[in-house]
């Protein structure tokens, strides 16, 4: 296979849909008949890749867990032939993905930790109306074939703020930049979002990983479940619901610009830059290291196109910031070949309400920010779990060897015990100085996730009408 | 010669393990159970005798056979092969380990083809010497630093981290008087044992949260 | 057995050499030891502690006699020792991605060799002529190579800095300890626990 059938593929694959509210339905099937029926009835519903003349009101897709393929009764020769990591779901992985401490399992919602979602259906839509109004219909689909229940819905939305949405997470930084280019996929390629080839240049990944079925970064095709037809055009997800702490986050921000910087606004931006490697608004500290770029989501390009061979030291973007391990480009040399097959794509949106804009002035009034349910939706697409998200996560967040940094784990995002430490690297300028922030609390929780498989629209129908034959 | 690079040995042994038909369990099973039970922290023999980075123990129950049209072929001996990274000279190696470990080293080589035992040294050494494969290549990280040079370096990292991020706004009179009294501290700490778990907060520092 | 001790893999693997190769792989390795820049991407990929290769020709097995019975083989064997840091994927992922011209000089005079790309049958490979370890030590089983380089540079500062940030005066104390803080700011990780691999 080799060019890109945009209506064979679940159409949040090649792109987010840039719709600001969504519901993610975690449903529950008993019979695999009824089931299959019902995935026949919902196939006409669910959105492809397929180009837009308008845009629609909302959009549906599905997504299966290892349970739901094993309850649909696929052949177990089939079943498998699919990846471990897939097999064994998220929860059994903690371990290895370091969710540990107040992200392990016994903190998860019930829904996780109990382990009886088969299927993730994710609706998109432009109003809250239009999302509630496909759901009823689908629910209403569900009664009438009997085909699954919803065990409960998360519903999320982008953050509403100064009377339009906007691309920030609850932390107040700009979200959204970080998704690779892949070859043959639909987007126009920037630089900063593929791979870097021998001259230097930017060129977009591989298909083969994003996508199941075509060639990939290591010049083979992925690894995959057989048959082929199966699942060629799918891809895996990573869920995960994080909470974010945001009354510890701005609480941190404030103690330690003091020691940092003067404790004014200038320092505390400056030192929330040193977190992420972007200022608030989006702008890269390796391009723009002194102050933030006001027109940065006008300048496309420039929000992605940066390298840190300059910056060995980490004096702009320090070494663990959180963009610079989860995507270090030149950081480790070889051209960055030893990171093009560790990329994955992101969806998703943030999830609970907007805090005030008021910092806490006490610990109790922290405590209050951090008591509400708010967070991000993570999603993520990779056609390896294993080597791609799973690698990210265990090697890049919850550790620092290939930045040299030890046992230090990324800033935010890392699940951090007694004493763990961030070192901002700086230089000889006063305004820059080299910093060490010494007790990290835990600014994200980790509130449950799975892992699903995404099919084809082939492979949905292959699965509604028993046609899977595993050779 | 390629079993130095810089001022590490690597030491590479294959030792013939005695083939008894009578020997009940076989004498390579009785070597995995006595490795089994061996701890590698540091009580661990190569902690305890001097110069060892790292070093393995491995039973070679045969060559591998690689599928058609390679020819399939098979040892008639198991060997036992050790895989050694030192610091300096081999006869000064073999002798430490006979030296302060030698119920261990014949604990597993009495079950090895001609193994003369430890207390005679120079048989021992002869012994290990006539086992000895030249290594073609040897790579090493860091061949210029001893194993207690490193333990040592590790402790000073650890304590400088801790020192810096103890001493952030604390004025420059006070982090020097406590800089002084931070290394003679350093200095009369004895390097932390071989294998020994990292202690992260072993050395006070008198800094700003102290 | 364990082929892993805290942050280090220890990896045996052997393969078939017809004998007449062999002498060809001896003069790479040759070349290889006296041209250090060729050392370099090995010393870049900065996860191996300690690695090395061994030729045993085939009338070269350890001999001692007494009731061993004399080995007669028909393949020379190339021996491979690495110690790295990392998951067993994540080196031979690695390999692959940046050493495959290296490794395939090194290997392809071994049976059955595939190349080291694509990578699935050069694991496939890997994972044939593999053999497990029975025991396992390191004197720093919380430090990787990285760590221990980087452990190596704190110290090397540290020595330079102590005279004079013992004997400046508090003002000069302020530019010399800033000085000492840029030097090593890259190079404070802490050490400890490996993460689960498996």
């Amino acid at each position: 296979m080799s060019k890109l059938n945009p209506t064979d593929l679940q159409g949040f694959v090649l792109r987010g849909y840039n719709m600001p509210f969504a519901r993610y339905c975690f449903l529950h099937f008993e019979n695999p008949t009824r089931t299959r029926e019902l995935l026949g009835r919902l196939l006409s519903l669910v959105t492809t890749g397929q180009l837009w003349d308008e845009k629609p009101k909302s959009t549906v897709n599905i997504a299966f867990t290892f349970q739901g393929l094993a309850a649909l009764h696929l052949p177990l020769a089939t079943l498998n032939t699919f990846p471990v990591e897939f097999q064994e779901g998220m929860k059994a992985r903690s371990r290895i993905l370091g969710d540990t401490g107040v992200n392990s399992v016994e903190h998860w919602e019930d829904l996780w930790r109990e382990g009886h979602v088969h299927a993730w259906l994710g609706i998109n839509g432009l109003s809250p109306e239009d999302v509630t109004t496909q759901f009823e219909a689908i629910s209403a689909l569900m009664t009438e074939t009997g085909g699954a229940h919803c065990l409960g819905f998360q519903d999320a939305a982008s953050l509403f703020e100064d009377g339009a949405f906007n691309a920030k997470e609850h932390f107040g930084y700009t979200d959204g930049f970080g998704n690779p280019d892949y070859v043959d996929i639909c987007r126009k390629a920037q630089n900063g979002q593929g791979k870097l080839d021998k001259d230097g240049k930017w060129t977009p990944l591989a298909t083969g990983e994003l996508l199941l079925g075509y060639a990939d970064e290591a010049g083979e095709l992925p690894v995959a479940p057989v048959p082929h037809l199966l699942a060629s055009n799918g891809t895996f997800m990573v869920y995960r619901k994080l909470h974010q702490n945001v009354g510890t986050f701005r609480a941190f921000l404030n103690k330690w610009s003091v020691l940092y910087g003067a404790g004014d606004d200038y320092a505390k931006e400056k030192l929330a830059s040193k977190f992420i490697g972007r200022w608030r608004n989006g702008t890269p500290t390796e391009s723009s290291p002194d102050a933030p770029d006001p027109d940065i989501l006008q300048k496309p390009d420039e929000s992605t196109d940066f390298k840190y061979g300059n910056d060995p030291t980490g004096a702009r973007c320090p070494l663990g910031a959180h963009i610079r391990r989860v995507h270090p480009r030149d950081s480790f040399g070889f051209e960055g070949r030893l990171i093009n097959r560790r990329r994955i794509s992101r969806r998703g949106l943030p999830y609970g309400p907007l805090a005030p804009a008021e910092d806490p002035t006490t610990p109790e009034e922290a405590a209050q920010l951090d008591a509400v349910d708010r967070g991000v939706i993570f999603m993520a697409l990779n056609a390896n779990l294993a080597r791609q998200f799973e690698f990210v996560q265990q090697q890049w967040i919850a550790y620092g060897n290939d930045a040299h940094l030890g046992n230090e784990k990324d800033p935010v995002m890392g699940s951090h015990g007694e004493g763990e430490k961030f070192v901002v690297q700086g230089d000889a300028d006063p305004s820059n100085p080299p910093f060490v922030c010494s007790t990290l609390p835990n600014f994200v929780e980790l509130r449950g996730g799975e892992y699903f498989f995404v099919p084809s629209i082939t492979a949905i129908g292959m699965i509604s009408k028993e046609l899977v034959d595993p050779r | 010669m390629a079993n130095q690079n810089g001022s590490i040995y690597g030491l590479t042994l294959l030792c013939p393990i005695l083939n008894d038909e009578n020997a009940s369990p076989s004498h390579d099973l009785q070597i995995r159970e006595y490795l089994s039970n061996l701890t590698a922290d540091s009580e661990s023999p190569f902690a305890v005798a001097p110069g060892t980075h790292l070093a393995r123990l491995v039973v070679m129950d045969d060559v591998i056979y690689v599928g058609m049209p390679a020819c399939e072929e098979h040892l008639k001996s198991k060997y036992l092969v050790l895989e050694s990274n030192f610091d300096g000279d081999l006869d000064n190696y073999l002798q430490g380990l006979a030296t302060t470990i030698p119920e261990h080293l014949d604990a597993i080589w009495s079950h090895c083809n001609g193994y003369p035992g430890s207390a005679d040294k120079a048989k021992f050494v002869q012994y290990m010497k006539n086992c000895q494969l030249e290594t073609t290549f040897l790579f090493a990280a860091v061949n210029d630093k001893t194993v207690t040079q490193t333990l040592a370096a590790l402790q000073t990292q650890r304590a400088v981290a801790h020192f810096v991020a103890e001493h952030q706004g604390v004025d420059s009179a006070q982090t020097q008087r406590d800089f002084i009294e931070f290394l003679k501290i350093l200095d009369a700490t004895p390097p932390s044992k071989p294998a020994m778990n990292a202690q992260p907060r072993n050395i006070k520092t008198g800094g700003r949260n102290e | 057995m364990s082929n892993i001790n805290g942050k280090v893999y220890a990896m045996n693997a052997i393969t078939p050499m017809r004998p007449w190769k062999t002498w060809i792989l001896r003069l790479i390795f040759f070349v290889l030891a006296k041209v250090k820049s060729k050392q370099q991407d090995l010393i870049n990929l900065s996860f191996i502690e300690f690695a090395r290769w061994v030729i045993i020709p085939r009338n070269r097995f350890p001999f001692l006699g007494d009731t061993q019975k004399r080995e007669s083989l028909k393949y020379d064997y190339l021996l491979f020792f690495s110690n790295f840091n990392g998951t067993w994927n994540q080196y031979i992922d690695a390999f692959s991605a940046v050493l495959s011209d290296g490794l395939n000089l090194i290997w392809r005079w071994s049976e059955k060799f595939p190349g080291a790309v694509p990578v699935t049958p050069f694991k496939d490979y890997i994972a044939r002529v593999q053999f497990d370890t029975d025991y396992y030590y390191t004197a720093y089983p919380e430090a990787t190579a990285n760590d221990v380089k980087s452990a190596h540079i704190v110290q090397q500062e540290l020595n330079k800095f102590r005279v004079q940030g013992t004997t400046c005066t508090p003002e000069q104390f302020q530019r010399t300890y800033l000085e000492f803080l840029i030097a090593v700011q890259a190079h404070l990780g802490s050490t400890g626990e490996a993460p689960m691999v498996s």
